[in-house]
């Protein structure tokens, strides 16, 4: 999918145009990036831990009460559930004010996000062939106003995302996957019954019109929360929307400021993944960059206990690398890729000569880029922490930080091309200084591998358009790709389907189309359990790029948050970038 | 009645001193008067020393980095940048060296001396170019509006009023991606062309107020008997604006001139801070632009290029005011 944050998106929009700019020379100070059981092709068992207890366990270095602020640059578009498809919508919901059927937990001791029950009893059952999934709700679950949450709530929510129309934006894997999806157009149009979820007591079943492995990972967005019918707007919903969470809305001013309160109707021992353990959450929207990295770096009174979810900058960084108890560093699940134009370059070497070519390390550092803080380096397309993800070397001893002229000019000659013959063509922003200072190391490095380097100018706002134009005169597309869950049903088949070629808005950014890898993909999609199914993306992962390379993997995005002192519990979340929100206290 | 000469004691009769005083008088024009105040003004002459500097680093700034051995862009970001992207040496914070004079720049290890060098350089040529052409524009048409009278008078006016109105930065800002969407496949054209339209958009608003000042100048020459007599004796319009007039111009000119230079060396930085303007070609407002964020942690970065700007832009202003007092009857000092 997008990538999510929607400053994000902007800010890459313009880096990626070129320099996706990553990960690090392996410095001593290097992130956790943590591949340690994300990769080797393990089961997905590990990423899921469907008997997680509660309630959790309270730190014992947790004080009570206190308010934690949250400054930040970002501003969220919507805090509806069903629109909430950005990764601080979607932390700042899941983790404090809306329950779904699942949620992710982070688990300490592997450093990952671990996917648990939220308000189900366990991680769903699917039928036999993946085409119908039960969850049950627990008993005693409660609104922020006493009254009791029903099946028929999640339901409604359910009937809800399809709501496109009414509530734009959001993720919709319902239309592609669930009964009649094509179809049904949400319950403020469709005024009939939905077959495609049912309820029973407290068991919902939905079904699919073709097998959905992940549905279990789908159900923790807050599209999943329950919402009950009578009290819902599509207007305003999102302004106070329900709280079933430990804290609720006490005050939104869209754009600038939301306050949290507890929520006394949350039950610590219904919910195995949250802690109540301040008074309340202050955020505050479209802060400067700057000033809330001095608040924070200073650290006096109340922004002891003050964080932000923004990147650090390098000059900062800096600053805060003495204190590295105050910064929270890891990945988050984007990988940005130089997506080769399979139409435009067809010789496999040549290709692999760009792989050798680019110059890693140096686009990064111009890009603005920490190595192997803000960008990790790696060379398979899924990033640490998918499940079943294989780590391998597309190219032999290229480790996706490495760039040898030699090489890629022994493979531009064997594909019968003299030095500065093969012409490269890609987009950078003028008006982006780190877009123009990484085009600059760009053209460097392919000018030493031997190519002729041409780069499109364009500017920041239109560089996402020139860059999905099928017509545009470049050959390679800078660009990247982030989950929506952790596994590779949410990559392959959303940019790497032959299908998907000459589609508008051009999903398929390298037009890779491959008959062997559409089958390959098809197979994993339509026969295979979830278990199997994790470790057969890895592997298709690693063919692909082995016997195609497709795309040149410019690294892997990385999180590095900085906090007050007195946060507690903040640790990364690595299936959003963002803080674990939902474990976080106030330091003794 | 006077009293005769010859009545008076010839002790009353300093002949000498009267005549010498007359003749030294007598044989100076306005421009030499200034030029002479100029001379004994101690901060004009300062600032024409550090302007003439300027002037020089510019136009030899290639030869200059050559002489410090640096040039642009030679910084390897890998090797010369330590983790945090700062630099592994360089001033503030490895001592001085003359690998790096100013240092070099945190994530893209540009040298800062260089950078600096053809910074002064874009500088000054913009400027230069802006304030020349904007004169020239300004001169002509405030001569045509001043001594046309009528439907001609009424329309330049009207075109005056009409650019005085337009938003400068908002019209940058628009041409800007204009100009990115027409040339953007061509790096070495676009390079020019942003030149070129950020020229014109400097010039194009920088003519008004001089082209407003010497139409009102014309009007009050054009009544005197010298232009007058010029009319009637037949002389052709075009030799009577050129000839007749515009000399006497000479002082609103220059003093405009000389108050127009600081002012486009600082609109420049300024759209290039915006990030408009030139983005292939170093400038001290680019430079700035990306040092903003460094202010305290590689505090180098920002004020080589604000220190840049500040001398050179004060220089030109003083050196504006003592022109304009040198130029001014009014003044006497």
């Amino acid at each position: 999918m997008r990538m999510k944050k929607p400053a994000v998106v902007f800010a890459t929009a313009a880096l990626m145009t070129l320099a996706a700019c990553g990960g690090g020379s392996g410095s001593s100070k290097g992130p956790s990036a943590n591949p340690t059981n994300a990769g080797n092709g393990g089961s997905a068992g590990s990423f899921k831990n469907a008997d997680a207890k509660a309630p959790l366990a309270v730190p014992s270095d947790a004080s009570t009460g206190g308010t934690f602020t949250v400054l930040t640059n970002q501003v969220p578009s919507t805090l509806d559930p069903t629109q909430a498809y950005y990764t601080d919508s979607t932390a700042i919901l899941s983790d404090l004010v809306l329950r779904s059927l699942t949620q992710y937990a982070y688990d300490p001791d592997t450093n990952d996000m671990q996917l648990i029950p939220d308000m189900a009893v366990d991680l769903g059952k699917p039928s036999a062939d993946n085409k119908s999934w039960t969850f049950t709700l627990r008993d005693g679950l409660k609104y922020e106003d006493g009254t009791a949450v029903k099946a028929e709530d999640v339901a409604y929510a359910v009937k809800r995302s399809f709501a496109i129309a009414e509530l734009p934006d959001g993720p919709t894997y319902q239309t592609t996957f669930f009964l009649d999806g094509d179809k049904y157009k949400g319950p403020f149009k469709d005024k009939g019954d939905y077959a495609g979820v049912t309820t029973s007591g407290n068991d919902i079943t939905i079904k699919m019109r073709r097998p959905f492995t992940d549905m279990d990972y789908y159900a923790s967005f807050p599209t999943f929360t329950a919402i009950p019918q009578a009290k819902d707007n599509p207007q305003t919903y999102g302004k106070k929307p329900l709280a079933t969470g430990p804290y609720k809305f006490a005050d939104y001013k869209p754009g600038t400021e939301l306050k949290l309160v507890k929520n006394d109707q949350w039950d610590p021992n219904s919910d195995p993944g949250r802690l109540q353990a301040v008074d309340g959450w202050d955020f505050k929207f479209g802060q400067d960059t700057a000033k809330l990295e001095n608040v924070i770096i200073n650290d006096k009174g109340s922004s002891q206990t003050t964080l932000t979810y923004d990147n650090v900058t390098p000059s900062s960084y800096r600053a805060i690398s003495s204190d590295k108890g105050r910064l929270v560093t890891g990945t988050s699940p984007c990988t940005y890729m130089w997506y080769l134009d399979t139409t435009k370059i067809k010789e496999l070497e040549v290709r692999q000569a760009i792989g050798w070519a680019y110059p890693y390390q140096a686009a990064w550092k111009a890009g603005g880029e920490i190595q192997g803080l803000t960008r990790v380096p790696g060379t398979a397309i899924l990033p640490p922490g998918t499940a079943g993800r294989v780590d391998y070397q597309a190219l032999d001893g290229q480790d996706g930080k490495t760039t040898d002229p030699a090489k890629a000019k022994a493979l531009l000659s064997k594909a019968g091309y003299k030095p500065g013959e093969y012409e490269l063509k890609f987009l950078f922003a003028t008006d982006d200084d780190q877009s123009v200072a990484a085009k600059n190391e760009i053209v460097k490095g392919l000018k030493a591998a031997g190519f002729k380097a041409t780069p499109i100018a364009s500017t920041s706002e239109t560089i996402r358009t020139d860059r999905t134009d099928y017509k545009s005169p470049i050959n390679v597309r800078s660009s990247g790709w982030c989950s929506d869950w952790p596994t590779g049903g949410s990559w392959f088949p959303a940019q790497w389907a032959g299908s998907l070629v000459g589609v508008e808005g051009m999903p398929n950014i390298a037009n890779f189309k491959q008959a062997d890898m559409d089958a390959q993909q098809n197979k994993i999609l339509d026969t295979m359990t979830p278990e199997e199914a994790g470790p057969a993306w890895g592997e298709f992962d690693k063919t692909m790029e082995t016997k195609y390379y497709p795309a040149v993997n410019t690294g892997y995005s990385g999180t590095a948050m900085i906090h007050g002192s007195k946060v507690g519990g903040m640790d990364n979340d690595n299936v959003r970038g963002m803080p674990t929100f939902a474990r976080m206290y106030i330091t003794k | 009645m006077g009293i005769q000469p010859t009545e008076l004691s010839t002790d009353d009769v300093h002949e000498d001193a009267d005549v010498a005083v007359r003749e030294e008088v007598a044989g100076r024009s306005p421009t030499q008067i200034a030029l002479t105040r100029l001379k004994a003004d101690k901060i004009a002459v300062t600032c024409i020393i550090v302007v003439i500097l300027f002037v020089l680093i510019a136009a030899l700034a290639p030869l200059l980095t050559k002489l410090f051995g640096v040039e642009l862009h030679q910084g390897n970001p890998v090797t010369d940048l330590d983790q945090f992207n700062f630099p592994n040496y360089g001033p503030p914070d490895h001592g001085f060296t003359w690998k790096a004079p100013l240092g070099i720049a945190p994530n893209t290890a540009n040298d800062l001396t260089a950078e600096w060098f053809y910074g002064a350089r874009t500088s000054l040529f913009v400027a230069t170019v802006s304030t020349v052409v904007a004169t020239i524009i300004g001169v002509v048409v405030g001569l045509f509006a001043g001594f046309s009278r009528g439907w001609l008078d009424r329309l330049i006016n009207f075109v005056i009023d009409v650019f005085l109105s337009l938003p400068f930065i908002l019209v940058a800002l628009a041409l800007a991606p204009i100009i990115v969407g027409r040339f953007g496949s061509q790096p070495g054209r676009l390079v020019m062309w942003q030149f070129i339209s950020l020229l014109t958009v400097l010039s194009l608003f920088g003519w008004m107020t001089l082209a407003r000042l010497v139409r009102g100048e014309v009007l009050s020459l054009r009544e005197r008997e010298f232009v007058m007599a010029a009319r009637v004796i037949g002389v052709p319009t075009r030799r009577i604006l050129f000839k007749e007039l515009l000399p006497n111009l000479i002082a609103p000119i220059i003093v405009s001139i000389s108050l127009g230079l600081p002012a486009f060396v600082t609109a420049e930085a300024g759209l290039a801070f915006l990030g408009i303007g030139v983005t292939g070609y170093p400038s001290w407002g680019q430079t700035i632009n990306k040092a903003v964020n460094y202010f305290n942690t590689y505090p180098i970065y920002l004020y080589a290029p604000v220190l840049g700007i500040l001398v050179l832009v004060m220089a030109l202003n003083l050196l504006g005011d003592a022109v304009r007092d040198a130029f001014d009857p009014k003044t006497r000092r």
